[in-house]
């Protein structure tokens, strides 16, 4: 059709675009495709580089071995076990405080705030609250609690679940949203009070995304290093006393590791970086499968 | 005719006064356990920010404005000067947006436009592992791995150069060194690529299918419709997502530690060491055990905090005027 | 119905896990704090006659620190109620320390240079306790070279920066088979205060002579095109990071990290590599002062690695406390008893058998 109303205007070239314009359209096609190839090469180079130089340095020992050998010693001289068991503890812990506490805000907002100021100010600073870079939280933890109950994975914990809080709260919220009203007015028409209503049905409607939400906030709470420098200081024998003195984890291990020319040193690291790398990608697996199988509504 | 009462959701029925609003001890508890979990939010914030500037004030108060942006930092003299970390982190994330803006933004229009929903999933997960990978590993990756092969071309790049004016001082010098501002730039640009795509797919497919197809009949081609009907739509949103991707970049600690070289020198050559807020912090914290010292990488921390609340606003604001117009319109 | 069957599962699940985590973390509180260690169960068999307990806090040169690090695991299984915390800050900040009475011994590989000697507190006695002796490598990172042969002059010449590119006629002079590329020299150097450097240094004004014109010192002022690293490990970082560098640094820590080291020409015109057994050769040569220090650098003999050094544990002579002479003769006892057997798998050479006794004499002087 031509433009109908100013017989003088340009009529509309209908014919196949012209070469320079389809070249254009191809060459940016291409680049887009480049584009994302340029993001596989790292990616790809890194996990290569992690699994076959890490996958010498694993083995049994390197797993559960607690004593950590000075940098100089060589590969076989005690593990990666307090590491190991650091980065587990000091992870869980935070997961078991951060998760319920972001579900219970995400509920406050979806649920009780509405669009009063309160919730909109909590909604708004929790997203402002994702940007902060995560050695802030480690400054901040070791501020106010190592200055007066010294180093501990405690201390650790309280740092990731500062991290994870506003990952938490934005996840189950978005999951929270998308259950539809008419389940929660059903169970109003039945006499329900809020607090039944949120906890009976509106969280389990929601509970699988809630979860793998919750499973990626853990996965990338377990890599973090920055929050643990400040709060857990380091030991060189596995402490399982998440309450009192120092600890180590893994991420921690490979940023000291990783400064070291030791030729040791250096494969621990990677041996810690993979051990590191498959524990978050099977949260990350874990994730995918809850959001597969268990989750009813999404976007 | 007998009143319908609306049941007040918050009352059970079958209370004996249906005018009765009072709600049950436990419903009424609940809520006040929510409001407090949403209000630690706030809480956590204010904490951070006044217990950070509390500990700093030593700094500020001891070397004063001038003494804060001098060069010269130097534990041994009790000098405290912060400008070049300011200038390498400022610099690395420059070199990571350049890098990674066009890489992120170029692969969001490709999962949005151009792939088929069969191949977006395979797309998503690669974008999806690339952000899993803790920043550690990016880190070890980048100073055995990434380091010295840039070294190489660094060296390559460098001798073709010399002499040349401008492009002598950027990529020019004697001291090349794997370990620099623009490894850590090629990092951090890998590092936010996930985030700046993630959030820019997410506006993007908020473009109206009309004016899309619109323009395609109209007979453009599909960049032509990506340029036209596309990008005036998205902007805003991609720019916002891109400021979020430059708040990460600002804030990143432990990738840049290891590759960024550690050194306090500001100058234009990018394959030069240099260091930067978050990771004089983290590697300097060890070892700081007098009161100014301790309390100058606190006052760093305090500046990093309020630069990166200060980028997230703004990338919220540009989100929140674009919505404005639109809902105006 | 909206609450299917599945998400009744999950969100049972999700309450077990919670559950699971939670008692979790619940009993790992309770478990003893003496918890620390795997190793700690295999200790309480050991025959130990020592019924000291306390903390031996100590500083200093990063030459020990190898030494040192396995030195503390091994006492541990001796005494296990001795804790040891060594601080590898450099030998000049060690000795400073040490002044400001923060550390119980201080690491130096140098004894106490004449312009610090107004910092030793006024009436303390500096007893040295040497306790190891090992090869100054000179490292470098050139792919495909092996076994360069460097002398005392053109080291003067690399490191004050006369010598700019690896192919300069100098060295290809002592290496004319190898394949010199014609990259430029990076130097790799210490950032801290090193007893490291002043060995190095010392070794360049006794055997290079007038060639050498950057003096002797814990820091010295090398070219502005150096790369300075903090620690042996740094120094050693630097040099693995860098193609074509070369850098001084301590045997133990060149080969731990992987570097090639040079064959460095002796006083008897022999290029001799560094090792245990040159650097024990050249120490069986020194002359051993009263006080126990010496120089182990530019010995004679065939096979003496030339750039050998020491390290030496100070001490005050009179302590203030009756515990800390107990601990301190309890771990420099060890280190200079059984612990010299720890030197060789590490690279370094233990004392000759001479001076090992005199400083094992010299322990019953810490008093209190």
């Amino acid at each position: 059709m031509t433009v109908a109303s100013d017989p003088a205007a340009r009529t509309v070239d209908l014919r196949e675009p012209s070469g320079w314009r389809r070249s254009k359209n191809r060459i940016m096609t291409v680049l887009m495709y480049v584009a994302f190839v340029i993001v596989l090469i790292p990616l790809g180079f890194v996990l290569v580089t992690v699994v076959a130089k890490g996958a010498s340095a694993i083995s049994w020992q390197f797993l559960t071995n607690g004593t950590i050998p000075p940098n100089v010693m060589p590969l076989g001289v005690g593990g990666m076990g307090a590491a190991v068991v650091g980065t587990i503890e000091i992870t869980a812990f935070a997961a078991l405080i951060a998760i319920p506490l972001g579900v219970l805000g995400a509920i406050y907002l979806n649920e009780y705030g509405g669009k009063g100021i309160l919730a909109r100010l909590v909604s708004f600073l929790s997203d402002v609250m994702t940007g902060v870079p995560s050695i802030i939280m480690g400054l901040f933890i070791y501020l106010i609690w190592v200055v007066h109950f010294g180093y501990s994975g405690l201390a650790g914990s309280f740092a990731l679940a500062c991290l994870m809080l506003p990952i938490v709260i934005r996840s189950t919220y978005e999951m929270l949203r998308l259950v539809p009203d008419s389940l929660r007015e059903g169970s109003y028409a039945l006499g329900s009070t809020k607090a039944r209503v949120t906890l009976t049905v509106v969280l389990p409607a929601a509970i699988g995304g809630i979860v793998s939400g919750a499973l990626l906030a853990v996965a990338r709470a377990a890599g973090e290093t920055a929050p643990l420098l400040f709060t857990i200081l380091t030991v060189e024998a596995t402490n399982k006393n998440l309450f009192s003195g120092p600890n180590t984890a893994l991420p921690e291990q490979i940023f000291v590791n990783a400064q070291s020319p030791y030729v040791g040193a250096q494969a621990r690291a990677w041996g810690a970086a993979l051990t590191l790398i498959a524990i978050t990608f099977i949260l990350m697996i874990v994730a995918r499968i809850v959001t597969a199988r268990f989750t009813r509504y999404t976007r | 005719m007998s009143a319908v009462k609306e049941a007040d959701p918050a009352s059970p029925a079958g209370s004996a006064n249906a005018l009765n609003h009072r709600r049950p001890l436990g419903d009424r508890g609940f809520q006040i356990l929510t409001l407090a979990a949403g209000l630690l939010v706030l809480i956590i914030l204010a904490l951070i920010a006044i217990s950070m500037a509390q500990q700093s004030t030593t700094w500020f108060t001891t070397a004063g404005l001038k003494g804060i942006f001098s060069v010269d930092w130097d534990p041994a003299t009790n000098n405290f000067g912060a400008l070049g970390f300011l200038y390498g982190t400022v610099i690395c994330s420059v070199i990571a947006l350049i890098i990674g803006v066009p890489i992120s933004v170029g692969v969001a229009m490709l999962l949005t436009q151009v792939v088929s929903v069969r191949w977006s999933r395979p797309v998503v997960t690669v974008i999806d592992l690339l952000a899993v990978v803790p920043s550690v590993v990016w880190g070890l990756w980048g100073i055995i791995v990434l380091a010295p092969w840039l070294q190489h071309i660094y060296l390559h790049i460098a001798s073709a150069v010399n002499g040349i004016p401008v492009l002598d001082t950027l990529f020019g010098g004697p001291n090349v060194s794997g370990a620099s501002f623009f490894t850590a730039g090629i990092i951090l640009a890998i590092m936010i690529t996930p985030i700046i795509t993630s959030l820019s797919r997410e506006v993007i497919a908020t473009v109206p299918a009309i004016d899309k197809e619109g323009a395609y009949a109209l007979g453009a081609t599909r960049w032509e419709m990506i340029r036209g009907a596309v990008w005036p739509h998205s902007q805003a949103g991609v720019t916002s997502a891109i400021l979020v991707g430059l708040g990460r970049a600002l804030g990143e600690t432990i990738a840049v530690a290891l590759v960024i070289g550690n050194s306090d020198e500001i100058t234009g050559h990018l394959f030069y060491s240099g260091s930067s807020i978050a990771a004089t912090i983290a590697l300097q914290f060890g070892e700081a055990t007098g009161g100014e010292f301790r309390s100058a990488l606190i006052g760093l921390g305090l500046f990093l905090f309020v630069l990166t609340i200060i980028v997230n606003l703004g990338a919220r604001a540009i989100v929140e005027r674009s919505a404005r117009r639109t809902r105006g319109a | 119905m909206p609450v299917g069957p599945r998400q009744r599962v999950a969100t049972v699940g999700v309450a077990a896990v919670a559950t699971a985590l939670g008692l979790a973390a619940c009993s790992s509180s309770s478990s003893s704090t003496a918890a620390s260690g795997s190793s700690s169960a295999t200790s309480s068999a050991s025959s130990s006659t020592s019924t000291v307990s306390g903390t031996i806090k100590a500083a200093g040169s990063t030459f020990q620190t190898n030494f040192q690090q396995g030195a503390i695991s091994g006492f541990k299984s001796v005494d296990p109620n001795v804790t040891v915390d060594y601080d590898p800050v450099g030998s000049g900040t060690g000795r400073s320390d040490l002044y400001s009475n923060t550390v119980l011994f201080a690491g130096s590989d140098s004894p106490v240079p004449a312009k610090e000697a107004s910092e030793v507190p006024a009436g303390k006695t500096i007893l040295y306790f040497p306790v190891q002796i090992g090869p100054i490598a000179v490292a470098y990172n050139l792919s495909g070279i092996t076994g360069l042969k460097l002398d005392s002059t053109v080291l003067a010449g690399i490191f004050q920066g006369q010598i700019t590119t690896w192919n300069n006629s100098a060295i290809k002079a002592l290496n004319p088979s190898a394949n010199l590329p014609s990259s430029t020299i990076t130097l790799a150097v210490r950032s801290d205060s090193s007893g490291t450097t002043a060995n190095f240094s010392q070794y360049l004004v006794d055997a290079a002579g007038s060639a050498w014109k950057l003096g002797t010192g814990s820091t010295i002022k090398w070219p502005s095109t150096a790369r300075a690293g903090d620690g042996g490990s740094g120094l050693a970082s630097i040099v693995k990071s860098t193609p074509g560098s070369i850098g001084y640094v301590d045997f133990s820590t060149a080969t731990a990290s992987g570097l090639q080291s040079a064959s460095i020409k002796n006083s008897a015109g022999d290029f001799v590599a560094p090792s245990t057994a040159s650097a024990t050769a050249a120490a069986s040569h020194v002359t051993v002062k009263p006080n126990l220090t010496f120089s182990a650098a530019d010995q004679p003999g065939a096979t003496s690695y030339p750039i050998t050094y020491q390290s030496w544990d100070l001490v005050y002579s009179v302590q203030p406390n009756a515990t800390d002479v107990q601990l301190l003769q309890a771990y420099i006892g060890y280190l200079l008893g059984p612990g010299q057997s720890l030197l060789a798998p590490l690279n370094l050479a233990p004392l000759p058998a001479s001076i090992d006794s005199s400083a094992k004499a010299q322990l019953s002087k810490i008093t209190s």
